[in-house]
């Protein structure tokens, strides 16, 4: 069977780059930094693999890695070591609103978003209708994108996204802004995303949101992967382990 | 670097949707639109006339036009670089959350001031030919292409190596701030090159700004274009770019993750 995504033997630290001043840099860093006891891996030795038209969830408390792994997954963040192999055009959904212009008219937001997705013009021209008659925005087309509500663009932004010509979508939680119905269009159109082929990585905390969608997944702590198998069976576990044992140490870490 | 395939006439189409809607984005809700960047630059011009030609006694013959010619492709070096240096941190969220090809942000902003320079020619050439008193020349037709693909060419290595630098070391686009006005006085702009002091002379001749803003002056107030000047900024504009290019393979990759 084909893989969309290929993951082996993924390392991260962020110790090393940082933004520096002009003090740092005429006077010298200081000593260098033993990165070997720097902190715990944002990523350590994670690997997955997801055939193509299936939908994978990467589940995990708040600061465990998640949006690192799909940062290393679209490319925008480099892995210090392991593999990275994507079979097919990657898009993402990690930021309500990133891309969008609020200056801009909902219309000329598409065609942007459209072209940063890697869409033709020809392509985004052809199939704007459909864009605007899926998010059902047709009347607010031509109004600037900051009178829009969070809901409005987070419909406007599924739906240039699901009609580009991504292979492979990572989804980072964004979905919970719409109405209902709206939410059950979306979770349809994925659905018809994964018939087509196409495959889903979904970073998400509601389990029961990825235990429906996802067919397998993993559980990240600490940037390592602790769990992994059927989505509604590594979701359950996962879910125990928090209610049981409430947040492990490390107070930042929100429990779900 | 990013995973999303793109060809090159797919990058070129979004270069032109990226410029086309942050001008469009600029002067929106503004009633005057455009008329304000003519403005900024025509006023700036006229203090320089009252202050250097009205109080100080200048004596340069059509001060007036020496001084507009040369700096509108000032204000586009200068405004470009500096919107470009803050480029990658200003679209952080198309960097980290889409992916996105780095090199075209700051293209985007060095069109953007292009785009202003040549929505200003004909006012411009207004000035030049109206109260200037110069002939229109028939060579402007191939003399201006050449003098805006030359400037391109050395404007945009320098605004991708300070947008790339700047993401690292947010202190660039101070630096700038006060860097622009230094050169600004140190490059023949409100006085002619002739009056520079011996010693200094032949170091001034060797600014490549002084050779590219002179190359625009000698094409608007006498058609002509020494070519001298015009291979001495492009070769700079090579070096530049290999430099930008070096830079860009080094500082690209990790960009997503400092912004």
């Amino acid at each position: 069977m084909t893989h969309a995504v290929l993951c082996e033997g993924l390392w991260k630290t962020y110790q090393r780059h940082r933004p520096v001043g002009v003090k740092s840099l005429l006077l010298g860093a200081g000593p260098p930094v033993d990165t070997r006891f720097a902190r715990e891996w944002a990523l350590a030795e994670v690997g997955f693999q997801v055939p193509c038209g299936r939908s994978f969830g990467v589940i995990g408390a708040n600061g465990s890695g998640k949006t690192t792994l799909l940062s290393i997954l679209l490319g925008t963040v480099q892995e210090d070591r392991g593999r990275v192999g994507l079979n097919g055009n990657v898009a993402s959904l990690l930021e309500l609103g990133a891309g969008f212009h609020g200056d801009l008219t909902g219309r000329e937001n598409v065609f942007l978003y459209g072209s940063i997705l890697g869409m033709r013009l020809a392509e985004i021209r052809r199939r704007f209708e459909d864009i605007a008659g899926y998010s059902e925005l047709e009347g607010a087309m031509d109004q600037p994108l900051r009178t829009y509500s969070a809901g409005m663009i987070a419909r406007l932004g599924f739906s240039t996204i699901i009609h580009s010509a991504a292979d492979i979508l990572l989804i980072d939680e964004v979905l919970a802004v719409g109405d209902a119905r709206f939410q059950v269009k979306c979770h349809q159109a994925l659905h018809d995303f994964r018939k087509r082929g196409g495959t889903l990585v979904i970073v998400s905390h509601n389990m029961k949101e990825v235990s429906e969608v996802c067919d397998e997944g993993i559980c990240l702590d600490l940037g390592r992967v602790v769990d992994s198998g059927p989505m509604p069976a590594v979701a359950a576990r996962y879910q125990e382990r928090m209610t049981v044992a409430g947040p492990a140490k490390g107070g930042a870490r929100a429990a779900r | 670097m990013p995973r999303v395939e793109r060809s090159p006439r797919q990058l070129a189409e979004f270069l032109y949707l990226l410029t086309r809607q942050e001008l469009k984005a600029r002067y929106k809700g503004r009633l005057l639109g455009y008329v304000w960047a003519l403005a900024h630059t025509f006023a700036l011009a006229f203090v320089y006339w009252i202050a250097f030609k009205i109080i100080m006694g200048l004596e340069v013959t059509n001060y007036s036009v020496y001084l507009v010619a040369g700096m509108f492709p000032w204000v586009w070096l200068a405004v470009g670089v500096t919107s470009a240096t803050r480029s990658f941190v200003v679209n952080a969220p198309l960097i980290k959350e889409m992916g996105l090809a780095h090199a075209i942000l700051p293209l985007s902003n060095v069109m953007q001031e292009m785009a202003h320079f040549v929505l200003a020619l004909p006012a411009i050439i207004a000035w030049v030919v109206l109260p200037g008193g110069y002939d229109a020349s028939l060579s402007w037709l191939w003399q201006i292409p050449l003098m805006l693909l030359v400037q391109l060419a050395f404007v945009y290595p320098i605004a991708l190596g300070c947008a790339l630098a700047n993401a690292y070391v947010r202190d660039i686009e101070y630096f700038l701030g006060i860097g622009f006005p230094l050169l600004f006085f140190a490059t023949p702009m409100v006085y002619p090159i002739s009056i520079v002091p011996e010693p200094l002379h032949d170091y001034f001749e060797l600014n490549p700004l002084h050779a590219l803003m002179q190359s625009w002056r000698s094409v608007f107030m006498e058609g002509s274009l020494d070519p001298a000047h015009v291979a001495y900024v492009a070769g700079w504009a090579l070096a530049l770019a290999a430099v930008a290019w070096l830079l860009y393979r080094k500082l690209a990759p990790r960009v997503g993750e400092v912004v």
